[in-house]
């Protein structure tokens, strides 16, 4: 039944409906870096600690179930000698360069370029936890992630065909309570993880106390790993 | 302190997106190009018939862009996913974007077809079931084709935006990359469409329709090329990723590729065949041939060049 409604009457309702949509409209909506509840996972990587084993690499190959010889890290070896190889440094089989590794893997960005290019969605920031993973149901090999990552730290894993990336174990160790298998396995306690967002975490207190760099910073991607570099003292 | 340190592994090896994705650019450049010159002088000369260059185009697009989807499948790691890519979608990725886009404009060149070759389809006994189609489709004709051009030219452009947005390789992320493959794939379209028209639907060399577009064929050469010295010249004087990256212009095979096929046969090509002849040489139509057969090779080996110099020079 149609009626047509009078000036008067449709202007109240106008009135009333902006009394009560007017304050809803004009409520904040708390942004992402201030809401402390939501967690925000990073990685640390102590350049002065790690000694370059390796057990990163095997640890993350057990947990994830990944093709013989993968891993989603790598260790760039970048000064000092090892036994029968010349120093990447300075090229010399014998120097004093100081042994020198960083840690190669997904930077878990806020601002993360796979996930706006992946076409199906299968590259997307875990809802409860905001770790980039991956929806192997979703993916169709594009490679487009692969390409559109600074850091080229995705992959195709052999065994399932899909795009693949560290995502501090989110399905395999965070899950069921535990670190990431890489940070358990280090014998050195070069890598550390936690909630940067927790005030009471050690992450949070690592980082209010140490210089630490993010990786390629100009890209604009925000990364989540932390680095604490080897720093010369003195002259 | 940001920047104080580096590292140049990578969890991938060599590029990611190989020739297959080229072909795939080329393809989709010419399905583009040529349905953006056919209907655009369709609409300026106000034609009602369906002209040897219409039949051309159209069937060339459609063709095209078939082979080119079969090139974007074939180099997914697994062919069989392709359908995911079809069920869901992300607004974000310009790749999600250009499947709608093509999701439309695929079905559309074969209507285009079926305008185009509606005579030949009646005199097939066997495809009398495209009748009640096309009378259908009929009334609908002309805001489909314009339908069609916007999507043509948005479809030459999205391989463009596709590609910009791998912010790791300065060759690669720029912003006349959509205008270039606009200007490229209209030139080789054109090309294309040309010489079918000619081959096979017997269009005269000299007609007004071929004339126009022979005079056409410079400015959109000229576009072309002052798109590229923007590109180089962006490198050359840009920050230090950008200036390394400029040497794909200047050393190893990527630089070869694009002094011999993309400026030599490409542009220089053409342009001897048609200025440095005699005119009755220049008039031929082995002349004709060759400097079409030039423009689409040269664009390419453009593409090539774009997608592998550009994942080569990566910062």
């Amino acid at each position: 039944m149609s009626e047509n409604i009078e000036r008067r009457r449709f202007l109240k309702g106008v009135g009333a409906a902006s009394l009560i949509w007017g304050p809803m409209g004009c409520t904040s909506v708390e942004d992402d870096s201030s809401n402390t509840n939501k967690p925000h996972y990073v990685m640390v990587f102590d350049q002065n600690k790690c000694t370059g084993c390796g057990e990163c690499k095997l640890a993350c190959n057990t947990a994830n179930n990944l093709p013989e010889g993968k891993s989603k890290c790598l260790m760039e070896h970048q000064s000092g000698g090892v036994e029968g190889k010349a120093c990447p440094h300075c090229g010399k089989d014998k120097c004093n360069c100081e042994r020198k590794f960083v840690r190669v893997s997904c930077q878990q960005c806020k601002n993360a370029p796979c996930v706006s290019v992946c076409p199906t969605g299968a590259a997307h920031r875990d809802p409860k936890t905001g770790i980039v993973t991956m929806d192997k149901s979703k993916c169709a090999g594009c490679k487009y992630c692969i390409g559109a990552c600074p850091y080229n730290a995705r992959f195709i894993n052999e065994d399932t065909n899909v795009a693949d990336n560290c995502d501090f174990c989110l399905s395999s160790k965070l899950s069921k309570g535990e670190l990431p298998a890489c940070v358990q396995l280090c014998k050195y306690d070069a890598l550390v993880f936690g909630d940067i967002n927790d005030p009471n975490s050690y992450v949070n207190k690592l980082l209010a106390v140490k210089d630490s760099v993010r990786m390629k910073p100009q890209f604009g991607t925000e990364p989540s790993l932390r680095y604490i570099p080897v720093v010369k003292l003195g002259v | 302190m940001d920047g104080s340190m580096e590292f140049t592994m990578g969890l991938s090896k060599g590029i990611a997106w190989p020739w297959p994705i080229a072909v795939y650019l080329f393809l989709a450049g010419i399905s583009g190009g040529a349905l953006v010159v056919a209907l655009a002088l369709r609409f300026i000369k106000c034609q009602t018939a369906n002209t040897p260059l219409y039949k051309a185009a159209a069937l060339i697009s459609f063709v095209t862009i078939s082979l080119g989807m079969l090139c974007l499948v074939l180099d997914l790691t697994n062919p069989m996913f392709f359908w995911r890519i079809l069920v869901f979608y992300n607004l974000t990725s310009v790749m999600s974007l250009g499947v709608i886009a093509l999701c439309a404009y695929i079905p559309l060149t074969a209507v285009l077809c079926l305008y185009a070759f509606e005579d030949d389809i009646k005199a097939i006994k066997g495809l009398s079931i495209l009748l009640p189609l096309i009378s259908m489709l009929k009334p609908i004709r002309r805001p489909l084709e314009l339908l069609t051009l916007i999507l043509a030219m948005s479809v030459c452009a999205y391989t463009g935006f596709l590609i910009s947005a791998l912010i790791r390789f300065p060759l690669i992320n720029t912003a006349v990359l959509p205008a270039l493959f606009i200007a490229s794939g209209i030139s080789a379209g054109a090309a294309a469409s040309k010489m079918v028209s000619v081959l096979v639907f017997k269009e005269d060399l000299h007609s007004s329709e071929l004339k126009l577009l022979h005079g056409a064929e410079w400015p959109i050469m000229i576009t072309e090329i002052l798109f590229i010295v923007m590109i180089a010249m962006s490198l050359a004087t840009g920050n230090e990723g950008a200036q390394s990256a400029f040497s794909a212009f200047t050393s190893g095979v990527w630089a070869n590729l694009f002094w011999v096929g993309v400026v030599g046969v490409g542009f220089l090509g053409p342009i001897l065949l048609n200025f440095a002849t005699g005119r009755t040489f220049s008039h031929s139509a082995k002349a004709f041939y060759l400097s079409g057969v030039c423009v689409i090779s040269g664009m390419m080996c453009l593409r090539l060049f774009i997608l592998y110099a550009g994942q080569t020079y990566g910062i």
